[in-house]
């Protein structure tokens, strides 16, 4: 039985306002909301997220989509979540998998889907360059920052708009 | 004499777990119980000048750089000849149980109480975090205590009192007990319920479902356990109170293999399948001398295994840790098929039907066809008369000299590999089986006291027999591994297969005389046991010497 975990509020934001899941995070609470997320089809257990690029970021204006899987012993272990629009950044590979500490050995079940996807936003922010999945992309982070965010905004550009 | 003829469409659908058979049979080990009583004594009684650890508060990497001066200063000056001729001196260890490590590690946690001031169970805790470098954890105290009772989940960072006393009951009063609560929400489930919840002082509160769930799933990964909210340890205690059983040893057990781990150089489990003990050896300057003289450190645990100390394998003699290796790795490389083929059926030399050898000694006897050969050449028996027994000869290809090409080359090696893997495994496969004799001789005992009225100690010289039959057969089987990287052409090295021969010859003739079964029988060739197993034991030790002499020359090259 897999039973989805949003936080209190947003359990009964979905259930008073009777929106369509895939909307369940957006905005009329917090209209600044960057990312919404919902089930792609019958799957319970396959969501499908967006996230806007943040607009202090080189990803600005961009939105990228994320393929989440639930395993069935969720909350206890993490969702499987990877990015399916291409982007280019030290911590997510062409693959799109994400190098996030929370979606590996710090996942907690206290954690909500929310929580990750916000995390998820400020890695786009902050790249953590000394751990990287891509160390080419990271190597350029870290000698000429400006060549990188040139990139980065090239590749939302193409990719992401 | 056992033949059975098998199926010739026996499937070899095996997995090649070549290095896994050796430790599963044990049964054998029952017989040699006197001889562990008597060394077990010994031990114990060593026992007295023991301490903690060696290297207590020294640096394990110190210690290593002053072995390896010791170790150079001999061989320049010593002669080869010294050098073959040396002695080791004897191993000191002592088998120890998993909870007298625990007993160890509290004993050694003990002594920082009095800086730290804190319980056991939380110093272990640290001591497992700063991996048992007592010196790091006092710096680390000193420079930022707080901090760091907060990040291994001693203190709530919430909690802003500063003191070294960490104290259960400063948190709330319902903090580290079930709590029965009515429509409890919890923020796991999503359930609405009325149910026990568990929290800890920072007041993170869980529904017993998830929390006992979430302990069951962390429990296996060995580490300290934290609240499901925040960084905060759940102790040994609490983690029983959860889950409803005593499921806190799971996790003293991984802290004792993590304390072994740390001191690997000194502590070493005891390979063999289901066995918990831990050989402890104080001082391992004498392994580098040991590994010198191609000698390797024997040990045998309080179960009657007997392993090597360095490498963790089984008596590997002649060969040392490195040859061993290397052959074992070669061997796990060749396809498991192929090898299960070549090791477990032969076709009959005559009517080609599929063999399988389920007991006894080398002559064969086909069952179909009645033809008597030998399981090792495959040629008729009849040459093999005591005077004869030359299988264990590798007969090099030497006369067709130059062999050009590179092909030629690698397959005149996987030849010269499958003859001396072929010899190996039918050692492997003859050593199981007399583990296999070794649990009916227990029987023969029992029948020789009631039929002859032979006393129990009497009949103790056919345990023996099997002992020294097994220990031949598994230096023979070494001893494969050893002629395999030896240069074939060098004088010693014949005279190496030469002992192969007298070793194997005995242990066949010992391995037959094993076979009789009528009990006026056995008493009558009483002697004849006692006379073959001897010479069984000096050729097996000549062997072993034999081997290490190869070893020390260099005419053995592992490569």
């Amino acid at each position: 039985m897999l039973k989805l975990k949003l936080s209190k509020e947003q359990c009964n934001e979905s259930c008073s306002s009777g929106m369509s899941p895939f909307n369940l995070f957006s905005s009329q609470r917090d209209p600044i909301s960057s990312f919404s997320a919902g089930p792609v089809g019958d799957d319970l257990y396959h969501w499908q997220a967006s996230i806007m690029g943040p607009p202090d970021s080189p990803y600005a204006g961009g939105v990228f989509f994320l393929s989440i899987h639930f395993p069935t012993d969720y909350p206890f272990k993490p969702p499987k979540i990877s990015f399916t629009t291409k982007i280019y950044h030290p911590n997510i590979n062409a693959n799109g998998n994400i190098c996030l500490d929370i979606l590996k050995d710090q996942w907690s079940p206290a954690l909500t889907l929310s929580k990750v996807l916000l995390s998820i936003c400020s890695l786009l922010t902050d790249a953590n360059p000394d751990d990287p999945l891509v160390p080419e992309i990271a190597h350029i982070y870290k000698t000429d920052r400006s060549k990188y965010e040139a990139t980065a905004r090239e590749w939302t550009k193409k990719f992401a708009v | 004499m056992h033949t059975a003829a098998v199926d010739a469409e026996h499937e070899y659908v095996y997995e090649d777990d070549f290095d896994g058979n050796s430790f599963d049979d044990t049964s054998a080990e029952k017989y040699t119980d006197m001889a562990a009583g008597k060394k077990r004594n010994s031990i114990m009684s060593q026992e007295s000048e023991f301490e903690i650890d060696d290297q207590l508060y020294s640096d394990d990497d110190g210690t290593d750089a002053y072995n390896d001066y010791t170790l150079v200063e001999p061989l320049s000056t010593v002669s080869a000849r010294e050098l073959n001729q040396g002695t080791v001196p004897n191993l000191k260890y002592e088998c120890l149980t998993a909870q007298s490590i625990f007993e160890k590690m509290v004993e050694r946690v003990n002594h920082l109480k009095l800086i730290f001031n804190i319980c056991t169970e939380d110093l272990l805790s640290l001591m497992q975090h700063f991996d048992w470098n007592e010196e790091r954890l006092l710096e680390s105290w000193t420079d930022k205590m707080d901090d760091l009772l907060v990040e291994i989940g001693l203190k709530n960072a919430s909690e802003t009192v500063s003191g070294t006393q960490i104290d259960a009951s400063n948190g709330t009063e319902t903090a580290r007990t079930l709590n029965f609560r009515n429509n409890f929400s919890c923020m796991i489930c999503c359930e609405e319920k009325t149910t026990n919840t568990f929290s800890l002082e920072c007041g993170h509160e869980y529904c017993i479902d998830c929390y006992r769930h979430y302990v069951n799933d962390k429990l296996n990964s060995g580490n300290i356990i934290s609240c499901i909210g925040c960084s905060l340890a759940l102790k040994n205690d609490d983690i029983d109170k959860i889950t409803g059983s005593p499921s806190s040893k799971k996790l003293m057990m991984s802290s004792i293999k993590s304390f072994v781990q740390k001191h690997n150089k000194n502590y070493r489990w005891c390979p063999f399948t289901d066995c918990n003990y831990i050989i402890h050896l104080k001082d391992t300057s004498s392994l580098d001398e040991y590994a010198r003289l191609h000698y390797s450190p024997f040990v045998k645990c309080s179960d009657s295994h007997r392993f090597c100390f360095s490498c963790a394998f089984e008596i590997h003699a002649p060969a040392d840790c490195n040859v061993t290796a290397l052959w074992v790795n070669k061997s796990r490389k060749e396809s498991a098929n192929l090898n299960w083929v070549l090791s477990n059926t032969k076709e009959c030399p005559k009517c080609s039907v599929n063999i399988e050898k389920d007991g006894g000694c080398n002559h064969m006897v086909c069952s179909g066809c009645k033809y008597e050969f030998c399981w090792i050449c495959e040629r008729d028996w009849t040459p093999h008369g005591k005077s004869f027994y030359q299988c264990t000869l590798y007969k090099s290809d030497d006369d067709k000299k130059n062999a050009k090409t590179s092909l030629e080359v690698a397959a005149k090696t996987l030849k010269k590999y499958t003859f001396y893997y072929k010899m190996f495994n039918a050692q492997e496969e003859s050593a199981k089986l007399d583990w296999t004799l070794g649990q009916a001789v227990g029987a023969k005992v029992r029948l020789l006291q009631e039929k002859m009225g032979v006393s129990w100690i009497e009949g103790q010289f056919l345990a023996e027999s099997v002992r020294t039959l097994y220990e031949g057969r598994t230096a023979l089987k070494w001893s494969f591994a050893v002629a395999y990287y030896s240069d074939a052409s060098h004088n010693l090295t014949k005279i190496f297969v030469d002992n192969q021969s007298l070793l194997s010859a005995a242990v066949e003739d010992l391995s037959e005389l094993l076979e009789i079964k009528e009990p006026a029988k056995i008493m009558d060739r009483k002697t004849d046991f006692y006379n073959k197993a001897g010479y069984v034991e000096n050729r097996t030790s000549a062997l072993i010497e034999c081997g290490r002499d190869l070893l020390c020359k260099g005419i053995c090259k592992p490569v």
